[in-house]
């Protein structure tokens, strides 16, 4: 049996080396057949189109995806979190169909992703 | 390419490393503080089905109500204050009320009310408050706090009819509530149902739901390393382990894979089984605590895991978040804490806070 520890405590500001995005695809007529490697391409392509090849050259990992949702998670690094996100914001179609990124929840934290009360609903309640 | 591009919210995290028998241990202090409480998940490893003792703590939470439209002069009222307010364990919070849009409500245990008010319901109702301190440029967020079980707020005094009539007949607010009612005796379950027998109200018991997770990589801790310098894996690369256990993330992917790199943080084991199982709704701080302690004793007798966890979200609209301290919604809400507990009864304690929020204490 180990001894029983001292107290100790740590602040770390801005510690986290990564941003996590949960994210849903909205398409005008209605959802379509899309793996996960197409989604991943169709963000890289919007990031390409904004950036361009050198701007977009910052890894992100699709950490989850759903294909029946079209919701995904992605991980990002810090320094690509506003040029990820104002790419979904401004991707407008896919393969010539009208579509919209909708960014549901951002944390530094990949374990906050899991536990959002907006999604807490009764019933009755209007969806967000 | 711009700086400013490549800048981000600020993000805290606090590590604390004790002894649940050290007589200065804070983790019952770090619980009750936090007062709005909406997910909570245990983690298992090791483990295939949940301990009878932990699931009768888990399913004889407190139900929760949702109350639609109650005015807010009502909690103020005498039928209100006395057998729940300056009673304690009574916790309100204003449902649906985003925290950066609308106006959010909450009440405190300790009874303090907290109104968190745009510019114009401010300056209407009249209350004295003061600026948010996460106002941009210019002053649109206001919180007022009142003292419930202060004497000057106590029914028939000047002050007490200046803030009544001010919610009552100046700017009437009503909100749909989540009340939650910690019972310490069993003659006190039926009061609440007899006060909101006037208002449109539904009772909710905690959604409960638990998953058996195979054969998945499993970070080795030691309690001695909190920092994950030599021993542990560190408490960021933990966290989002625990992130991706809950999201059903897989943790098995090579580094040159064109979706996804994220593996499991060294070192690791591999373990067979674990249980996760997560309670949903709004839950009381006093309940977190009686699971806490259920959780402690899960090494009373020997078992092949050396930790367990227990993760405790709050909601992302509560005016506060530990204590009394403000919170905002910027890009996100989240305000949540994390126990490991050891078979030696030490324990860390993770509290993480987004960019509009206090220190954690």
């Amino acid at each position: 049996m180990e001894e029983p520890s001292k107290f100790e405590r740590y602040v770390y500001k801005n510690d986290s080396v990564y941003h996590y995005m949960k994210i849903s695809l909205v398409l005008e007529n209605g959802n379509k057949y899309i793996t996960d490697a197409q989604f991943k391409q169709l963000i890289t392509c919007g990031l390409k189109d904004l950036y361009g090849e050198v701007g977009a050259s910052f890894p992100f990992d699709l950490l989850k995806f759903d294909q029946n949702e079209l919701t995904g998670i992605l991980r990002v690094y810090n320094s690509g979190l506003v040029k990820l996100w104002s790419a979904l914001t401004l991707l407008g179609s896919y393969q010539n169909e009208a579509c919209a990124f909708r960014v549901m929840q951002v944390s530094p934290f990949l374990l906050a992703l899991s536990g959002n009360s907006r999604e807490l609903q009764f019933g009755d309640q209007l969806t967000l | 390419m711009s700086p400013e591009l490549e800048k981000c919210p600020r993000s805290l995290l606090v590590c604390e490393k004790s002894n649940f028998l050290n007589e200065k241990s804070r983790h019952d202090i770090h619980v009750s503080k936090h007062n709005f409480n909406y997910k909570i998940s245990v983690l298992i490893p090791e483990c295939g089905i949940l301990p009878a003792n932990i699931s009768s703590v888990i399913h004889s939470f407190s139900p929760y109500y949702l109350v639609r439209d109650l005015p807010v002069y009502q909690l103020l009222e005498e039928t209100f204050l006395e057998p729940l307010v300056k009673k304690g364990n009574f916790y309100a919070l204003s449902y649906n009320t985003k925290i950066d849009e609308d106006n959010a409500i909450a009440l405190l245990s300790s009874g303090q009310l907290i109104l968190s008010l745009d510019k114009d319901t401010y300056e209407q109702l009249g209350l004295e408050g003061r600026p948010s301190l996460y106002n941009h440029k210019k002053a649109m967020r206001f919180v007022v706090t009142l003292d419930l079980t202060d004497k000057s707020l106590t029914p028939g005094t000047k002050r007490y009819q200046r803030v009544l009539s001010s919610l009552k007949d100046r700017l009437p607010l009503r909100y749909d509530f989540l009340f939650t009612k910690y019972n310490t005796g069993s003659d006190e379950d039926q009061t609440l149902n007899k006060l909101l027998s006037q208002y449109s109200y539904e009772e909710h018991k905690p959604a409960f739901s638990q998953h058996t997770l195979k054969n998945m990589p499993c970070p080795t801790l030691y309690p001695s390393d909190i920092q994950g310098k030599t021993l542990s894996c560190d408490p960021h690369h933990f966290l989002e382990w625990l992130g991706a256990v809950n999201l059903d993330i897989s943790c098995e992917n090579a580094a040159d894979s064109f979706l996804s790199t994220y593996v499991c943080p060294e070192p690791q084991s591999s373990v067979s089984q674990a249980l996760l199982c997560t309670v949903t709704g709004f839950i009381s701080p006093e309940n977190v605590f009686v699971l806490l302690q259920e959780l402690r004793q899960y090494f009373d007798e020997p078992k092949f895991t050396p930790w367990i966890s227990l993760t405790v979200h709050g909601f992302m609209d509560s005016p506060v978040s530990w204590g009394a301290t403000e919170h905002g919604f910027l890009k996100g809400g989240e305000n949540l804490y994390n126990f490991v507990c050891f078979k030696n009864q030490d324990y860390w304690l993770h509290m993480a806070t987004g960019a509009q929020d206090g220190c954690p204490p």
